[in-house]
């Protein structure tokens, strides 16, 4: 009977050893081996089974995956004094789970580790850039001839020049200063960025107020534009008008010339003829287009009275 | 399946209920035979009672954790005690139980999505659109311009899991990841634009820039993450400017009105002067024509007349003269004779008025 009841009790004895020896770490994990509070052996980086000293032994796990860390949003003077508010954001990853362990314990402890340092290298370099360069990147490619041109405001073309080192560059510049303090925290900083950033609110009231002013500047420019515009047109059609009168004038009057040369010839040549009779026929002419009531001198002495007393005479 | 049976039974055996359960089998079929009851005490019944129970319940438990489904739009990714082992497809799969093997269900079909700057709420409103939360999400859609200029944009990035262990495994949090990464770039994008460009035409190519550094960047995390599309949404300068920029709008309108004003009477004028030209042109080689005419046909006439002149010259001559006084007297209203070295006629002139008709008919009286 005894035997029989020992049998189960060791079993479960042995399970619970057997269970506290085994341990899995996943495929998103690694772990580490402490006995007593100091790390023993090599990182556990398989994920799978494995087997420790049961409980003498305990595993410390930490993930293996990318981490991401979104810092403070912090105030920040630019070098052009503008206070500017950035938020930043940083992926990393244990590279090295010992020293990790050692020195921040585990991600809390680094989380606030990596708020000192990042926004701290941040803040550096923020302040210690022009706004422009923080906002454009190196690929920056506005024209500003053609910004005159479409919006009609003069710019300063200073305004709008290529950043020296743009974003990018920034970015790139916090990651390597982050990143050299960083294997004493057993981490890898993978990247830095600048998520947002944005003016503080008083800041912001003065940009828009700028805004609405250069804007208001625009629509002004395109009322006189429009004035202007329909002045010319209006000039261009009364030169057009002029021309065509004009044109028209010419044409008419170069019309009227020739055709009456070319009377003037033929009449030439046909009363040319007989130039003595054409004067008397004319003179015929002249009478039957004298109008009614018209008063008609004669001389005593000329064909006419003459032909009046014979006439009478007869 | 027979190694996690196996198990099964060296776990039973191990804890000495697997003879009970087959006791408890082979006696199950007459449970209420005679030869039993009256000898079972309270003592001897429970014990079996709850293994039996027991090893049922893991039996089932066991069973029902072998089978798992996937759904058609996702794929399961396969963990043996915590190391990944393969992708399950939809349909019916079977697993190790008791937590050796675990499945984690990742929807790789299903096109996700997030929204910067607003949120849509589940269902519709009233007449089936889609309703918008109230919040207030201007820390993320307000960005500075390349002429440090404010913006206001919204988007929504469009994604897909395209590697579900990448998803799983590279990252700790791949889409709060992709979430950060979308406003970073999205604010690259804008920032490197003027503030113009941004409302109007650069849109497109702002997406589709956004979309490939946004990829580029998943590309590097290598977490599993395909961008399918990146749509911006709103783009409006912030709301105390607004109406600076519908004044732009105004003006640049009221600009093509006055042009299309000038236009319009410009259109008027012009053709109905080049009318007018054309008439005067015409009404010139009218006149030409009839000039030219007359004159051909008053010199034919005077040619004619001259021929027959010619011919008699003094007759033609004189009846020439008398035809046209013929026909011109009756026509003239006052006859006046004047002799050299006589009275002018000048006063005669007022005694026209005050017998007009009569000196009318005195040389046609005259010529008969």
């Amino acid at each position: 009977m005894s035997k029989l009841l020992s049998l189960p009790v060791v079993a479960i004895a042995v399970l619970i050893v057997v269970l506290n020896a085994a341990y899995i770490i996943d495929q998103a994990e690694q772990g580490i081996i402490v006995q007593f509070g100091e790390p023993i052996g090599d990182v556990v980086s398989e994920p799978g089974l494995h087997w420790k000293l049961p409980f003498v032994q305990e595993v410390r796990r930490f993930d293996r995956r990318l981490l991401a860390w979104d810092g403070d949003v912090s105030q920040i003077p630019t070098l052009g004094r503008e206070f500017i508010v950035v938020d930043t954001t940083a992926r990393y990853r244990i590279a090295d789970p010992l020293q990790f362990l050692r020195s921040v314990r585990d991600e809390a402890g680094a989380r606030t580790r990596l708020d000192d340092i990042v926004d701290s290298v941040a803040r550096d370099i923020v302040s210690g850039t022009e706004l422009e360069e923080i906002v454009r990147s190196a690929d920056w490619s506005v024209d500003v001839a053609e910004i005159v041109e479409e919006e009609g405001i003069t710019l300063d073309e200073s305004a709008l020049e290529r950043p020296q080192k743009g974003r990018g560059q920034l970015e790139r510049e916090m990651l390597t200063a982050a990143s050299r303090l960083m294997p004493g925290l057993g981490i890898e900083l993978v990247d830095v960025r600048i998520k947002r950033i944005n003016y503080i609110d008083t800041v912001r009231t003065q940009v828009e107020s700028r805004m609405i002013a250069e804007r208001q500047s625009i629509a002004e420019r395109f009322r006189s534009e429009g004035q202007g515009r329909s002045q010319e047109i209006l000039g261009d059609m009364e030169k057009e008008l002029r021309r065509i009168r004009s044109e028209a004038e010419r044409q008419a009057q170069q019309i009227i010339g020739k055709a009456d040369a070319e009377a003037t010839r033929i009449y030439g040549e046909a009363y040319g003829k007989d130039a003595e009779f054409y004067k008397f026929f004319k003179t015929l002419e002249s009478y039957d287009a004298l109008g009614e009531n018209s008063t008609l001198m004669i001389e005593a002495d000329s064909d006419f009275f003459r032909y009046l007393e014979s006439t009478r005479r007869r | 399946m027979v190694r996690g049976k196996d198990w099964l039974e060296k776990a039973l055996i191990g804890k000495g209920w697997h003879e009970r359960a087959t006791g408890r089998a082979s006696a199950g079929g007459n449970g209420g035979s005679p030869p039993g009851p009256p000898r079972r005490s309270r003592f001897d019944a429970s014990p079996r009672h709850l293994g039996v129970g027991v090893a049922l319940i893991v039996v089932l438990w066991g069973l029902f954790s072998c089978v798992y489904t996937v759904q058609p739009e996702e794929r399961a990714v396969i963990k043996r005690l915590g190391r990944v082992v393969g992708i399950a497809d939809p349909g019916l799969h079977f697993r190790l139980p008791f937590g050796i093997d675990t499945v984690q269900f990742v929807a790789t079909e299903r096109v996700l999505k997030q929204e910067f700057g607003f949120r849509t709420e589940r269902g519709e409103d009233e007449e089936g659109r889609s309703r918008y939360a109230q919040g207030d999400y201007t820390s993320e859609s307000l960005m500075l311009t390349g002429d440090l200029n404010i913006i206001v944009a919204e988007w929504v990035v469009q994604y897909r899991i395209a590697d579900p262990i990448k998803f799983l495994y590279a990252m700790r949090e791949p889409t709060r990841t992709l979430r950060d990464l979308s406003e970073s770039v999205m604010r690259r994008v804008v920032g490197n634009r003027i503030g113009s460009d941004v409302l109007t035409v650069g849109r497109v190519e702002i997406s589709n820039t956004a979309r490939d550094e946004i990829q580029e960047a998943m590309d590097k995390y290598d977490n599993g993450i395909h961008i399918i599309t990146v749509e911006l949404q709103d783009v409006v300068p912030p709301p105390r400017v607004q109406p600076a920029f519908n004044e732009v709008n105004e003006a640049r309108q009221q600009r093509e009105r006055m042009i299309n004003e000038a236009n319009k009477q410009a259109n008027q004028a012009i053709p109905r002067a080049e009318g007018e030209a054309n008439r005067l042109v015409s009404e010139a080689e009218g006149y030409a024509t009839e000039r030219v005419n007359r004159a051909l046909g008053e010199a034919d006439r005077f040619n004619s007349v001259l021929v027959e002149y010619r011919g008699a010259p003094e007759v033609t001559r004189s009846r020439m003269y008398l035809e046209s006084l013929r026909r011109t007297l009756p026509r003239v209203g006052t006859v006046l004779m004047v002799q050299d070295g006589q009275v002018p006629p000048l006063p005669l002139l007022n005694l026209r008025d005050a017998q007009p008709r009569r000196p009318a008919r005195q040389p046609e009286e005259g010529q008969q």
